[in-house]
């Protein structure tokens, strides 16, 4: 245990020093830099200012410079300040990552709780006439787009729920918790839906998978109901794939965040990153993406473990 | 659609919990929640010059002069000021008793103090260029007088985008762009990044019973169809700069009142006379007759715009009218006879790059589909926006479709876009007589001789100049129906919010 933990903090540090150098390098050689963003496309600036601004934000320097300073100052627990606000990048993201965590958790946590039931029992009666109809609806839920299914059900909630608080600034958790969820069921809902219906899907075929295997007809002739075949033998077996699943959709989860963030108006991590990209706003951009990066590889350490709960043979294997 | 019969009482009941909640939040105070739809990019108001910027420091800064709805000049921190006869020096005399947010108060060093980090190259400001000709600006008895190396009519109106900061607040600039310090009616509160930037009253502002409302809360929303969504179900009480889509929904919807007023700013076509084919006048010419304005009003404004001349109506004491330029009205015919007389191969492919913006967008592409009636073959080419600075600043471009603000006076509109080495002139036009012309425009007092003057410009820029003007879209503002006494102004300034108030 201790030794894959070891192993998993030598893969963390690896990646994350061949991020650190990709996303130093992309986000510069995108075309335009901050100083030029800063100044816009009319107003009066010529180019002597754009000389001069860029000068005061560092950007003259040779890159292998700028990126020696970047590390160097990392190293020393300095994540840098934001070019355009000179706020420290890290209070930024720390003040932003808990309502995107909390958005992808409840996301996460919806889409368990309802396509575990809902794919086992799509392979329960796989054939029927409801298992036809789920398989149409879940298809419909992968391919809707989540920008138009969120600002969809903003103006469907508003006409059917007209009290109903949709927008507007979130009160804490502590707080006024019930506000607070209240909030956070659109975007959530947005947000888990393509989700649920794709995990819904696997957890179909992993299950019918598992239902031709040589134990369960051993079940079977033992003379189990079709029920407890299903759902206690076969179960159990298809959360493999199904886990793999999760800890991948984990990751789609906080790109779908960005755009749900974006039609809600939630102030997350999603959107501080894309409004640091348009910006050029190099230190918040490279600090974000190596946060991001260690939680993925955070999350996908855990998902490692929890092959070992569920089939104790992964651990010899691994 | 028809909810459910059996969730109703629900409805009611979340109805009533949600009804008690606004009541408790209506109590305390008088905050007017208003849809910005993006994060201003600093709050420094001498170094950024971008909307959501300008939009939220109006409320917090002001200049020596202000402008007023009418879109005359009127006084702001100055109370009045003189010009010397050979109009190389102004004096303005100070408001008294005014105070900074920080308590402090405001005097002719922080004037000075102010005007001078705008000019100076270390600051990189944008504003710089409206400061130029200043030789020197000095204080006499409590005044402050600029003296200048030529004379500058406009520098008067100019004065009120230069915002006045106390001068101990410039020891550590970089804090302006978080923590705005001002003497406006309203003070900085917070800054939540991407969720709302809050101003609260100042209560000691200059003018006594201003501002009326608590605060201000501007809240970033990036989704045009949830601000309206916010508007029409009263999350949101005020918003700026509608859409002409967007002001046609919110309209209908009720409890929301939508109010209009020109816009100073407006669309283009920017073409790069320094390479061919916009090199040649005539191929520019030929774009302006083969474009049909008409049609892009309707298409792009759904006719909620009037047509751009090189001034816009708006300044009814300045603009020819676009009739008394043949080639704004459209003439396919003519375009490719012109193309013909320049003697390129046509169809002239060119490519055009476009803001991205949604304005923009929709006006590009009917303006691909006009040229290529009239002669032209046209790619259009959308671009995210630091690339198109980027080529925009390089003049790496051979046209653009974008848009542009506009002033009070006609000195805003050209002599920073059309002069000869000018700031903006990312063209690389290049006119001597015109350059001549905007110099004598800046030196000469008299109206009517100034009046012939931008008459002069404005035909000779009309139909070959560098850019053919194509529509000013009117600015929209819908609010609901208890917000009153707000004045929009085609500026797109929102200081009319000092004396707004929210009924109950």
């Amino acid at each position: 245990m201790v030794k894959l933990i070891l192993k998993r903090l030598l893969d963390l540090a690896i990646v994350l020093l061949g991020v650190s150098v990709l996303v130093f390098l992309m986000i510069r050689l995108i075309p335009g830099d901050a100083a030029q963003v800063m100044l816009g496309a009319s107003g009066d600036a010529g180019e002597e200012q754009v000389r001069q601004l860029r000068e005061k934000l560092g950007l003259n320097d040779a890159l292998v410079v700028q990126y020696g300073r970047w590390m160097g100052a990392m190293a020393q627990g300095d994540f840098g300040v934001s070019i355009w606000t000179g706020k420290p990048v890290i209070e930024d993201i720390w003040q932003r990552i808990g309502v995107t965590a909390e958005l992808t958790f409840l996301s996460l946590l919806l889409a368990v709780l309802l396509s575990i039931p809902a794919g086992a029992l799509m392979a329960y009666f796989r054939g029927s006439i409801s298992d036809v109809v789920m398989r149409v609806v879940t298809i419909t839920g992968v391919t809707m787009p989540s920008f138009w299914l969120g600002a969809l059900l903003i103006f469907g909630w508003a006409a059917w729920f007209p009290g109903w608080q949709t927008l507007g600034s979130i009160p804490s958790l502590t707080e006024d918790p019930w506000a607070h969820l209240q909030r956070m069921f659109l975007p959530t809902l947005t947000c888990a839906l393509p989700v649920i219906a794709s995990l819904a899907r696997i957890m179909r075929s992993a299950m019918i998978d598992a239902l031709g295997q040589d134990y369960i007809r051993t079940a079977r002739s033992k003379g189990l109901g079709e029920w407890t075949v299903t759902f206690k033998h076969a179960l159990r077996n298809s959360l493999i794939p199904y886990v793999t699943a999760l800890g991948i959709m984990a990751g789609y989860l906080f790109s779908g965040a960005i755009v749900v963030e974006q039609v809600y108006a939630i102030p997350g991590l999603g959107r501080l990153m894309l409004g640091a990209i348009a910006d050029r706003n190099y230190p918040l951009i490279q600090t974000s993406i190596l946060v991001v990066t260690c939680a993925f590889v955070v999350i996908n350490a855990i998902i490692d473990l929890l092959y070992r709960v569920i089939d104790k043979r992964a651990g010899v294997a691994a | 659609m028809s909810p459910c019969a059996s969730r109703r009482p629900l409805t009611l009941r979340l109805a009533a919990l949600i009804a008690g909640l606004a009541f408790a939040g209506l109590a305390s105070a008088q905050v007017l929640e208003i849809a910005a739809d993006g994060s201003p990019a600093g709050l420094d108001p001498h170094v950024v010059p971008a909307f959501n910027t300008v939009l939220i420091n109006k409320n917090i800064y002001e200049g020596l002069t202000a402008i007023d709805k009418d879109l005359k000049i009127v006084p702001g921190l100055a109370t009045s000021w003189t010009v010397a006869k050979d109009g190389l020096s102004y004096r303005f005399k100070l408001k008294q008793g005014v105070k900074f947010h920080n308590g402090k108060p405001m005097t002719a060093a922080d004037v000075i103090a102010s005007l001078n980090r705008i000019r100076d190259p270390k600051t990189g400001s944008p504003y710089a260029s409206r400061l130029s000709m200043v030789k020197e600006i000095v204080e006499d008895k409590g005044d402050v007088v600029i003296n200048l190396n030529t004379a500058s009519v406009p520098l008067v109106g100019q004065l009120e985008a230069l915002a006045i900061v106390p001068a101990e607040a410039l020891a550590n600039a970089t804090n302006l762009q978080r923590v705005p310090v001002g003497t406006g009616p309203f003070k900085f509160d917070k800054w939540v990044t991407d969720a709302y930037v809050s101003l609260v009253k100042n209560p000691e502002y200059h003018t006594a019973g201003l501002p009326k409302l608590a605060g201000l809360k501007f809240n970033i929303v990036p989704e045009a169809s949830t601000r309206q969504a916010g508007m029409a179900n009263g999350t949101y009480q005020f918003f700026p700069s509608v859409d002409a889509v967007t002001i046609n929904a919110l309209a209908r919807a009720p409890g929301v009142v939508t109010t209009k007023v020109p816009d100073l700013g407006y669309s283009l076509v920017g073409m790069n006379v320094s390479k061919p084919p916009f090199d040649n006048p005539k191929v520019r010419e030929a774009l302006n007759y083969a474009l049909n304005r008409h049609e892009i009003v309707r298409g792009v404004y759904l006719g909620r715009a009037s047509i751009a001349a090189p001034l816009p109506a708006v300044l009814t004491e300045w603009a020819v009218p676009y009739a008394d330029f043949p080639c704004y009205l459209s003439n396919p015919e003519k375009a490719k006879a012109l193309l013909k007389e320049a003697g390129v191969a046509m169809p002239l492919a060119i490519t055009i790059n476009v803001l991205p913006n949604p304005v923009a967008k929709d006006t590009a592409e009917i303006v691909q589909a006009q040229l290529e009636k009239g002669g032209f073959k046209v790619t259009l080419l959308a671009q995210e926006i630091g690339k198109f600075v980027a080529d925009w600043r390089a003049s790496n471009f051979t046209a653009f479709v974008s848009l542009n603000g506009g002033g009070v006076d006609p000195d805003d509109y050209f002599y920073r876009t059309f002069y000869t080495g000018s700031s903006t002139n990312v063209f690389k036009y290049s006119d001597k007589e015109l350059d001549r012309q905007l110099d004598a425009g800046r030196a000469t007092t008299n109206k009517a001789e100034r009046k012939k003057i931008y008459d002069g410009v404005q035909k000779s820029l009309a139909c070959q100049g560098p850019i053919a003007f194509l529509a000013n879209g009117d600015l929209f503002t819908a609010m609901r129906s208890n917000v009153k006494d707000f004045a929009a102004i085609p500026t797109r300034s929102l200081v009319y919010l000092r004396q707004t108030t929210l009924e109950k």
